[in-house]
């Protein structure tokens, strides 16, 4: 069994943005109204944070490209009343948006704020359908929606695989982010399969997870810059 | 009326999950004819193509469903994007099917910027113009038909060209991004071209204030080198960044040296002070390529200093440490970074350029690659060769052409040396009625939005009775036409799409209709060929194409011929031709045009990997046949215009202000994301314009803690950045980054009701008069709460 995972080097990343603007035309994600964007309300289901340290002229800046972390023992799941979260066997956190009733208690459970909610529906003009990715949903006010590592991209392979009799291979599965990066800081890949680069690069001595000591057990593994 | 919640999911249940439905606004999309794909698996497509957004006109693949483009992804077969690419070319898709493109040709049909159209065919506006330009032709005035055209290097602006020379005027004005670059190459090589980095082979690069990774010409090449996505093992060059602003390709780079604003290039003389002292230059290089090193006599017998005996006597490293703000050790350790890690190659942005000295400035920091030999080499500077595409028809010029041509382009006051400010300077002169324009024609500019000085164009345009607006969307410009006649967007449309001169080989990068073409809409290359046929006689003899798509495929019968290059193709491939074409080897791989056109076109496009690093004509091609670092040229133009700026003395900017009322330093920059400046459009780029998550949509300038402090402004205040000319409104962001006394100012931006918010009207009027690009530097406002 495949156990997902993404490694992002941080000394390759220069906070470009191309991943999240790749991940919003993907899957789907409408950018909200001015007004909703000044109190919060935007989604970004990969976004690139800025860390700033030091004064002028000894200031540092890394981007941390954000997505959900596909925790293996994810807080948000615990707290959903009705399972609308959940874990698959493939360590991925997944959204049933059928489901959910928009309690918003999994984004309020979510340390690293990834859980976004829709306020309103999306406003799609009628231009805009056009460009709809119909491998995705839409989804409608009043739900939870995040990251799902681009999910319905691993049920295609996996059916052209089965359609060729093949195995699935490393490169057949690649969420939107990591194939548009022009500086390939994000890996990504089966972490228990020994073949793909994830699996060494999880071990790396320059590794860092997010919030570890929380125990989210996080599946996307950060490289340090080097300095 | 909404469903309920219940009634909702209820809803949501029966439909299963994929199913498209919708209540009110609440719901999914509406089960729409329309779409047409009632969620069955639709027809899937990848295609090939260009991505036109900005000059680095990366390959991109289009993934289409039914005919939609859904996705655009990075094409892996082009050597300079290698399958990456930037927000903006990503979210094309929102600019294709944007709710505001015009459904077709508008008319205008009361007073001027009204805003009152009348909507017309394509054939009723296409006879409008032909018959305002023939009339023109006819009064025998056709230097009164003058065209701005924003970046379109290509077969569009050889078209466009030729169709003005044809029709007998010279006034092609240009109104796009520049560097300076061009007129550094020109003074100190005789070569009129900008220069090439060759970034992916060298082993350091020093940047004086080039936006590599932002809005450079190609963001895309300065990934590829950093990265390396090629390589096996990181071994991309390393990059140091000079700046005085703490930019996102300084945060990024290895090595940020900051510097006070306006001295980059008293630094790069004080790394030369240490490379001669320290006997680190490439004497060899110096000794058969380079004049003017030494002391000299020139033209008019006077004993001149050469450029050793300037710089060891000016930039001691002290010197130049008490007026940069870098510590002498980092000035010494720069430059024997610079000697240990060749090839080195110091690339010169916008930073240096647009300066009140901006040429001398540039001169001081390619002269270190001229010290350390970078020219011509692998890893250094190159000239890349434009792509051998077939040449246009000849022109053929009748009476009235010729006597129009003759009368040459208006607003003859030109710089010395290349062409910066054209746009503005064309403006002033009409407005100034120093010469009669009587229809204008706009090709993906919009001054109104992007210039200096928008109250010039507001004044010239009124003065012009008739404009012409080809852009897709009623732009702060188009809004002031009388016709505006569409343009196809990209993704609809051919076009050639060669890359950048940064890049040292020649891409030929073809960008093809991925979905079906806008009816409302019409590739501005037809329209110029339509408007040759109405225009008859010698103006439609010199353009006889049937159509733009045409066109591009006669001349790609020159790259057929050439015997070099090779359609696009991955690694193994480049690398193999590359090697070829190193011993003198290439292999056709057609027999028959249509072939080689059709895998053109399916692959993207055309290139050749190889450089020829032996001819000598791509080092200099002065009257001295060598690089000079005290150019002739310049020195005679200088003392030509009784100039007081002395090259390698005069580099500086005036460092502090010299009011107290406005003492803060402006310092605009373009956010990667807009980088055009002129429109955003896209609702993905607007959600994700800088480095501020909290930013969406608003502009913002930004300042060091202590500068807020100092003023009592808080973060997240909305304040007015007031200067002597002007001012706008922006939300204030505290960033630790920011030089103190500085205000950095991302351009491009709008209010959320449209307008502007654009530093770069604040900015004063001085400019370089050596190369008329205006100053960025020299500006001075205040903050005010708003
Ligand atoms: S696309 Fe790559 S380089 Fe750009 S922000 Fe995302 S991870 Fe960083
Ligand atoms: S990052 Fe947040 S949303 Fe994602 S699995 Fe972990 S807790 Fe859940
Ligand atoms: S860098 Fe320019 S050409 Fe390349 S993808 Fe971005 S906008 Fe398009």
């Amino acid at each position: 069994m495949a156990r997902w995972g993404m490694v992002i080097d941080l000394d390759r990343c220069t906070g470009c943005a191309a991943c999240e603007v790749a991940c919003k035309s993907e899957n789907n994600v409408a950018a909200v109204s001015v007004e909703q964007a000044d109190m919060g309300r935007a989604s970004s289901w990969m976004k690139v944070m800025a860390h700033v340290e030091g004064e002028f002229p000894d200031t540092t800046m890394h981007f941390y490209p954000r997505p959900c972390m596909h925790c293996d023992n994810p807080p948000c799941i615990r707290v959903c009343p009705v399972q609308a979260t959940y874990i698959d066997d493939e360590g991925i956190v997944g959204q049933i948006y059928a489901r959910c009733i928009g309690c918003r208690y999994c984004a309020n459970a979510c340390p690293y704020m990834v859980k976004y909610f829709n306020w309103y529906g999306p406003e799609w003009s009628e231009a805009e359908r056009q460009h709809l990715n119909p491998d995705v949903s839409v989804r409608p006010a009043g739900v939870i929606e995040k990251c799902t590592f681009c999910h319905h991209r691993l049920q295609k392979a996996r059916e052209d695989a089965r359609a060729e009799g093949r195995e699935l291979r490393e490169e057949d599965y690649q969420p939107a982010c990591v194939d548009v990066c022009p500086t390939n800081a994000i890996i990504f890949g089966d972490l228990d399969n020994p073949s793909h680069a994830v699996h060494t690069l999880k071990d790396d001595p320059r590794v860092l997870r997010l919030m570890e000591d929380l125990g989210t057990q996080p599946k996307v593994y950060y490289l340090r810059p080097r300095d | 009326m909404s469903p309920s919640r219940r009634e909702f999911l209820w809803t949501m249940g029966a439909a299963a999950a994929t199913v498209a439905l919708k209540g009110a606004q609440d719901v999914f999309w509406e089960s729409d004819e329309s779409l047409d794909v009632g969620w069955a698996p639709g027809i899937e497509e990848r295609r090939n193509s260009t991505c036109l957004i900005c000059p680095s006109r990366c390959g991109i693949r289009g993934r289409l469903v039914d005919g939609r483009l859904i996705r655009i992804n990075g094409n892996p077969l082009h050597p300079l994007s290698r399958g990456g690419l930037c927000p903006r070319g990503v979210a094309g898709v929102q600019l294709l099917y944007h709710p505001e493109r015009l459904a077709g040709p508008l008319v205008r049909s009361g007073p001027r910027g009204s805003g009152q159209w009348e909507t017309v065919t394509r054939e009723q506006a296409l006879e409008r113009i032909a018959e305002q330009l023939g009339s023109l032709r006819a009064a025998g005035r056709p230097e009164g038909l003058a065209l701005l055209a924003g970046y379109s290097a290509g077969t569009m602006q050889d078209l466009w060209r030729q169709f003005l020379h044809n029709f007998g005027s010279s006034n092609y004005v240009a109104d796009e991004y520049e560097d300076g670059t061009e007129a550094v190459m020109a003074v100190m090589h005789g070569i009129d071209r900008r220069p090439s980095y060759d970034l992916d082979r060298a082993r350091l690069v020093l940047s004086f204030g080039a936006p590599l990774f932002e809005s450079w010409w190609s963001p895309l090449q300065a990934f590829v080198a950093f990265a390396n996505p090629d390589a096996e093992e990181e071994s991309g060059p390393r990059f140091v960044q000079i700046d005085t602003r703490f930019s996102r390709t300084a945060s990024r780079a290895h090595e940020w040296v900051g510097v006070r604003p306006g001295t980059h290039a008293v630094l790069a003389l004080g790394i030369a002070y240490v490379l001669i002292r320290d006997e680190l230059i490439d004497a060899d290089f110096v000794a058969r390529h380079v004049a003017g090193f030494e002391d000299f006599v020139d033209a008019q017998g006077q004993p001149r200093e050469g450029y050793r005996s300037l710089v060891m006597r000016n930039y001691r490293t002290e010197e130049v440490s008490a007026i940069t703000g870098v510590p002498v050790a980092r000035i010494t350790a720069l430059a024997r970074a610079v000697a240990a890690n060749r090839p080195a190659v110091a690339v010169c942005g916008t930073d240096v350029a647009f300066a009140p000295n901006g040429l001398l400035a540039g001169l001081a920091v390619h002269s270190i690659n001229v010290l350390m030999g970078s020219v011509n080499r692998p890893g250094g500077v190159l000239f890349a060769d434009d792509a051998p595409v077939g040449p246009l028809t000849s022109p053929v010029l009748d009476e009235t052409a010729r006597a129009g041509v003759g009368r040459g382009p208006i607003g003859t006051q030109r710089p010395v040396f290349g062409s910066g400010g054209e746009a503005l300077r064309f403006a002033a002169a009409v407005a100034g009625a120093e010469a009669p324009i009587e229809a204008l024609l706009l090709y993906y500019a919009n001054p109104i939005a992007s210039s200096t000085d928008p109250s010039v164009w507001h004044e010239a345009l009124e003065k012009i009775p008739f404009v012409v607006s080809f852009s897709p969307f009623l732009d702060d410009t188009a809004r002031y036409a009388d016709v505006v006649l569409p343009d196809l967007l990209p993704y609809e449309r051919w076009q050639d799409a060669p890359t950048p001169t940064s890049y040292p080989y020649p891409v030929w990068g073809l960008a093809r209709p991925l979905v079906e073409p806008h009816e409302g809409a019409m590739h501005t290359g037809d329209v110029v060929l339509d408007l040759a046929r109405r225009l008859g006689g010698s103006v439609a003899a010199s353009l006889p194409y049937e159509s733009f798509e045409g066109l591009l495929k006669e001349r790609t019968r020159g790259l057929f011929a050439v015997r070099r290059g090779m359609t696009l193709g991955g690694q193994f491939e480049r690398e193999h031709h590359r090697q070829m074409e190193e011993r003198g080897w290439w292999l056709p791989e057609h027999t028959d045009f249509e072939a080689f056109w059709d895998e053109l076109v399916e692959r993207g496009g055309w290139t050749d990997l190889f450089y020829d690093h032996t001819d000598p004509y791509r080092i200099a091609q002065t009257d001295s046949g060598r690089i000079e670092l005290m150019p002739a040229k310049l020195l005679s133009a200088l003392a030509e215009e009784g100039s007081e700026l002395r090259p390698y003395l005069d580099v500086a900017t005036q460092t502090a202000a010299d009011s107290t009322e406005f003492s803060l330093r402006l310092i605009p920059y373009r956010v990667s994301t807009l980088a055009s400046g002129t429109l955003s459009l896209e609702r993905w780029l607007a959600e994700q314009p800088g480095i501020f998550p909290d930013v969406l949509w608003h502009p913002w300038v930004e300042v060091a803690p202590e500068t807020a402090h100092a003023l009592g402004l808080s973060d997240d205040t909305l304040v007015w950045v007031v200067a002597p000319r002007g001012r706008y409104r922006a939300r204030l962001k505290v960033f630790p980054g920011t030089a103190p006394e500085t205000v950095c100012a991302p351009y491009g931006l709008r209010q959320p009701d449209g307008e502007p918010a654009n530093p770069l009207r604040l900015l004063d009027s001085t400019n370089d008069p050596l190369t008329g690009l205006p100053s960025w530097s020299s500006t001075f406002v205040r903050l005010e709460q708003a």
